[in-house]
Formats: structure tokens, sequence, C-alpha cells
């Protein structure tokens, strides 16, 4: 396979107090290639949201830090850099777009001062023709009226809208990696599957990697190209998009899988997995998911398990399933 | 906008009617009146002098006929005539607002520099040495009451270093200064007030911008490749300033009462000092009169800050 855009190795996000040490990120490995959009699923608080933080450098400060890894994006380590060299990365090469559409953009600045202000960072042109351009993206995002909106304010705009005008803040600079926590929980359904049609149209037009943090396993089947399960601060199993539906190998994705509701059922029933993901501030020294497993051997609660290549890019972390995935 | 304010505007009078009537009431309930204050009373025939003085001033007529009448001057831009000054209360009234406006701009400016910047360093490095060393001297000056500060500085600039007039010689009357002569003269009683004050501002500043550098949009900006600085001053502190805008409005209203302590110590020649000479003698013509401005001030005050808000929030729409 070609070299991957972006490549995760070992990566650890800690917050650290006095006496605890919540280990949110715990030694991820993920590789993103050009142009794919790779899913990333998982109970909350499973260190999704830190994951893609942690790419971007910017954890919550003061408490929370990067502690080790690497996070390689075309050659270079991110985490090598100064801050004022991540600075030029931030906006340019990876944009982050976020759930609330309502709260991420600034209240008090116009839309076209918004994004105007990204390519202005990155770009050596006039204000007029970052004008210019913000209003053609706008336009590209299917905003309707894009010379007036970018005079009117965030408040003025449906959430479908809004979520559009963070889609075109971020695409604007034309990044090679585009991440998105989550990006239409907080929208309804119709709007949804256009904000997703229209992410997927950005990776098509300017060959845009996507991280797609999601809860949600319908936007994964309609999304992904490669899917990342995690938990606890882990990857439990990695593969790609069809043959996870197919043949989930690990006891926790095959639980996630079966809590999806059925399309065809009147009423949505929701298989949940029972018991809780345990406290980042102190994981069990056996699997982290073996409390909750029903395949659970004793074994299983002593020795920690490895992530291994099962089948060829099929990754596991159970020692249950055996070589060729059963 | 405009009629909003127009709306605004008249909605007051019944306000300022009602303020009037209260401080009309509130005068004739207290007992004694202003010709007990004026005239000795030592002289002969002292009833039958007040008697004459009482009819003269209107005193004697039914308290609802002499609030009218009092009314019916004012709407005509008669305040009427001071009883202890011996001049129309309108000749009064300019010079003393013109003071108090000079010192209150130029104590708000000085609370302004020296409150905001202080709280923008604080937020910047919230928790750290700089954070808390310079709270607990903002507070320090904040407990101490400005009289303090002024006595202080009085003694320092005017007396051991006669840099600044202690005392104020112009004023009202004809004999009043140019603007320069004000400025100088309202400066030492203007630090005064902005060393405890800025204090407000400081606290506002620092607990504001720490909000809103928590909110999602703060995080966008960096997320966008925005350098600390610009994060700053273009989100973290635009945002802030909405409460801190809307604030000075109040503040400003407040203002045009005057310091009465301080204008007191300074002889300073305002509406604090003016208001308070005329309630010790029983001038109601000067009382009224005053009081009545204070009013208005406080609520154009309200007015100018629900304006300012409209202006620097645009979520924010009068209709
Ligand atoms: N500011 C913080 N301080 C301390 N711990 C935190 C902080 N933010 C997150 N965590 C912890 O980090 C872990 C991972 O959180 P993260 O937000 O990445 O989860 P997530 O997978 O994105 O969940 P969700 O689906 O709810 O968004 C959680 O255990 C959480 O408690
Ligand atoms: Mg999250």
């Amino acid at each position: 396979m070609a070299e991957p855009l972006l490549a995760i190795r070992d990566l650890r996000t800690y917050f650290i107090s006095k006496n605890t040490e919540v280990r949110a990120v715990d030694g991820i490995d993920i590789d993103v290639q050009k142009g794919q959009i790779l899913c990333v699923v998982g109970e909350s608080g499973s260190g999704k949201s830190m994951t893609s933080l942690s790419i971007m450098r910017l954890v919550p400060k003061p408490r929370g830090k990067i502690v080790s890894g690497e996070i390689v994006l075309d050659g270079q380590d991110l985490l090598k850099l100064t801050e004022q060299q991540m600075t030029g990365v931030r906006g340019n090469d990876i944009s982050m777009i976020f759930q609330e559409p309502m709260t991420a953009l600034n209240p008090v600045l116009s839309i076209g001062d918004q994004i105007t202000e990204v390519i202005l960072r990155h770009r050596k042109i006039t204000k007029k023709e970052a004008l210019h351009r913000a209003v053609e993206m706008l336009k590209f995002v299917g905003v309707p009226r894009a010379e007036q909106i970018v005079r009117e304010y965030p408040h003025q705009l449906s959430g479908g809208l809004r979520q559009r005008v963070m889609i075109a803040m971020a695409m604007v600079c034309e990044p090679k990696l585009l991440l998105a926590d989550e990006p239409t929980t907080a929208l309804d359904v119709t709007i949804q599957a256009q904000v997703l049609e229209l992410m997927r149209k950005m990776r098509d037009e300017f060959g845009t990697s996507i991280i797609l943090i999601t809860h949600d396993l319908g936007v994964v089947a309609e999304m992904a190209d490669h899917v990342v399960v995690m938990y606890a601060g882990q990857v439990v199993e990695s593969v790609n998009a069809d043959e996870l539906f197919e043949q989930p190998l690990h006891p926790y994705t095959k639980a996630l899988l079966q809590s999806i509701p059925s399309i065809d059922a009147d009423h949505e029933v929701l298989y949940s997995i029972p018991g809780t993901v345990p406290d980042a501030a102190s994981f069990p020294a056996g699997c982290r998911f073996a409390e909750r497993c029903p395949l659970a051997q004793p074994s299983c609660f002593e020795k920690a398990q490895a992530l291994r290549e099962v089948r060829p890019g099929h990754l596991v972390r159970c020692d249950l399933v055996e070589e060729g995935g059963v | 906008m405009l009629t909003y304010i127009i709306r605004r505007l008249l909605g007051m009078i019944p306000m300022l009617i009602a303020i009037s009537i209260f401080t009309f009431l509130m005068m004739h309930l207290a007992p004694g009146n202003a010709i007990d204050a004026m005239i000795n009373p030592r002289i002969k025939d002292l009833a039958q002098v007040q008697k004459t003085l009482e009819a003269q001033n209107g005193l004697n007529l039914p308290l609802p006929v002499q609030y009218l009448h009092w009314l019916w001057n004012v709407l005509h831009g008669n305040f009427g005539f001071s009883f202890s000054q011996h001049q129309p209360v309108s000749s009064l009234l300019g010079p003393a607002i013109e003071n108090t406006l000079i010192l209150a701009i130029l104590a708000e400016i000085l609370i302004l520099i020296i409150g905001i910047p202080i709280g923008i360093m604080q937020a910047r490095r919230p928790y750290s040495r700089l954070d808390y060393s310079t709270s607990i001297v903002s507070f320090v000056f904040f407990s101490v009451p400005y009289f303090i500060f002024a006595i202080f500085l009085m003694y320092v600039f005017a007396i051991h270093w006669p840099i600044f007039p202690a005392q104020n010689a112009v004023g009202t009357g004809p004999n009043s200064g140019s603007l320069i002569d004000h400025i100088y003269h309202a400066l030492l009683p203007a630090i005064s007030i902005a060393l405890t004050s800025n204090t407000v501002y400081s606290r506002y500043t620092r607990g504001s911008m720490l909000d809103v550098s928590r909110q999602d949009y703060v995080r966008t900006a960096r997320a966008k490749g925005l350098q600390e600085g610009q994060v700053f001053r273009k989100h973290v502190f635009r945002n802030a300033m909405v409460p801190i805008v809307t604030q000075f409005g109040f503040d400003i209203g407040g203002l045009i009462g005057g310091a009465v302590i301080l204008e007191g110590l300074f002889t300073y020649q305002g509406m604090g000092l003016l208001t308070i000479n005329a309630v010790s003698q029983r001038d109601y013509p000067v009382i009224m009169a005053t009081t009545l401005l204070i009013a208005i001030g406080v609520l154009i005050g309200n007015l100018v800050a629900d304006i300012m808000y409209a202006i620097v929030d645009p979520r924010v729409q009068y209709n």
C-alpha cells in the first residue's frame, strides 16, 4: 500500500493532575490513506475526541498532555513542530469541524469575517480576494445567497447552514486532512444526509482525507472506507468498512453492531451493551473489555491484549480471535 | 433602532414625574423648611417675618398646588430661584454639571485604561503568580475608601510638592476657568476614584475573558491556525467586552450624581457638592432640580447600556 497521508504511532494523551492520570488516549495506531474516509467509532468516553484534538495539538490545557507517540503527516512528525509552526498546519493542512455548529462559530463576527480570517492567515492575498474566495466556497458547499450571507451573523442561520459554513471555513484552504467530530449529531435527519453528502463531495473534489468520528453506525455504513473501533483509549479493531459489517471479529465490535436499530422495525430496538466503560483513571491490567465480554476467559482478565493482524488488513485486539479470523 | 430610542425616551417621562413627586413629598415631610434655615432666629417678630417670607415664596400653599406650580415652571425651562444662593437654579446647575461631567469622564477613562489591561493580563495567564499578585493589590486598593487616596494624593501632590491644586478655585459663577483649567482641577479627584474603582473593571474583564476562552468558538479559532495573540484580540476580547460595555453604560449614568465626599474634600463645585449643600439648607428648588437631573442621568445611562449592548452583540435586536 502507498505511504499513508497520516500515520499515528503509539499516541498517548493523558490528563494529569496531582494524584490522578486519566489515560484518555492510551497507545493508538491509525493510518489514514490519501483520499480515504476513515470512521472512528466507539462508546462515549473511549477517547475519540481526544485523538482528533491530539492530531491538532489542541488538547485542553493545562491538564491535557500528549505524553508520547508520533503523528506523522506527509513525512513530518507534528509533535516535533514548534507551536508557531503548528499554527501554520492548523486550518491549512489539517482542518477540523465540530459537533455543535451553534457554538463553534463566533457570535459577534460576521460569517465573511470568520471565513476570510483563515484564508488571510495562510495565503498571501488581499482582503477583497479573500472575501471573493469565501463567497465562492460558500456557493460550493451549497449555501444560498452567499453574497449576503457573508455579511450576516451565525445566529441568523439555521443549524444546517451553520454546519455548511463550518465546512466551507474548514475547506477553504484545501487541507489534506479534515477532522470531523460528530459533525451531524446535532442536526436533524434530512440535513444530516445532506451534510454527509457534502463531505463526500469535498473528498471527491479536493482529494481530502477525512477522519469522521461518529456514534452512528448508520453513518459508518454510509460513509466509511475504513473503520477504527475504539474502546477505553485503545484501538480494538481496524478494518475496511465492508469487512467490518460482514465479519466483525472483536466481541466489542460485534456487540456494537448488534446495537444498530433495525431499519424495518417500526419501533427502534436498541441493543445496549451491559456494563460500563472502565474508568480511564484506573484501567484493569488485562483486557479492558473483559468485564463486559460474553466470551471472556479467566486469562482475559490477566493478560493485556495486543493489536494483531489476524487477516490481511484486519487488526484485532483480542487473543480469542484465531489467525485467519473466527 | 431610532424608534426604539424614541420609545424609551418617552417612557422616561412618567418615571421622571413619579420620581419628582416622591422627592417633593420627602422634602416637605421632613421637619423645618428653607425659611427656618435662612433667617436669624433672634430677630424681632420672628413668626411674622416667617409668615411673610413663606407667603412670598409660595410655601403656604397646599402641597399639590406647590408641586404643580413647580412642574409648570420646569416645563417652561424655569427651575426656580435658589433660596440660599440667591441665584436662578439654572445658573447654578450649568457649571455644576459641567464640572461633574469633566470629573466623571476623566475618572471613567482612567478606570478603563487601568482596569481593562490588568484584567486582560490576568486572564492571559490565569492562576499564575502574576495573576495572584496583581489580584491581591487590586483588592487592597478596592477595600480602601477613595477619600483615603484623596487625602494621600492631596498631601503628596498638592502640599508636599505643590503640583496640583488641593482646593478648587474655579467652578460656579462667572469666574469659572477654561477646560484645561477644569481638567487640571479634576485630575487628583479622578485619580482617587480610579485607584479604587478600576478593580471592578479588572475583575470583570478577567472573569469575562476566562469565561469566553472556554467557549467552543475559541477552540475553532485555534483550529483555524490563528496565533494566540490574534485568538485573544479578535475572538476572546470582542466577546468578553459585551458585558463590560453594558456595565459601562450603567456606570456613566450613575456618575452624574457626582462623588459627594470627594467633591467635598476638594471643594470641587460639582453636582455632589451642590446637592449636599442644598439639602443642609433646605434649598427646595435646587434639590428638586438636582434630583431630577440625577434621575435623568441614570435613566439615560440605562438606555446607553442597552444601545451599547446592541452595538457590540449582533444577536441583540430592538424592535
Ligand atoms: N478536560 C478533561 N479533563 C479530564 N479528563 C477528560 C477531559 N476531557 C476528556 N477527558 C476524559 O478523556 C476520556 C476520553 O474523552 P473523549 O472526549 O475523547 O471521549 P469521546 O470518545 O470523544 O466521547 P464522546 O463520544 O462522548 O464524545 C474520557 O474518559 C474523559 O473523561
Ligand atoms: Mg467526543
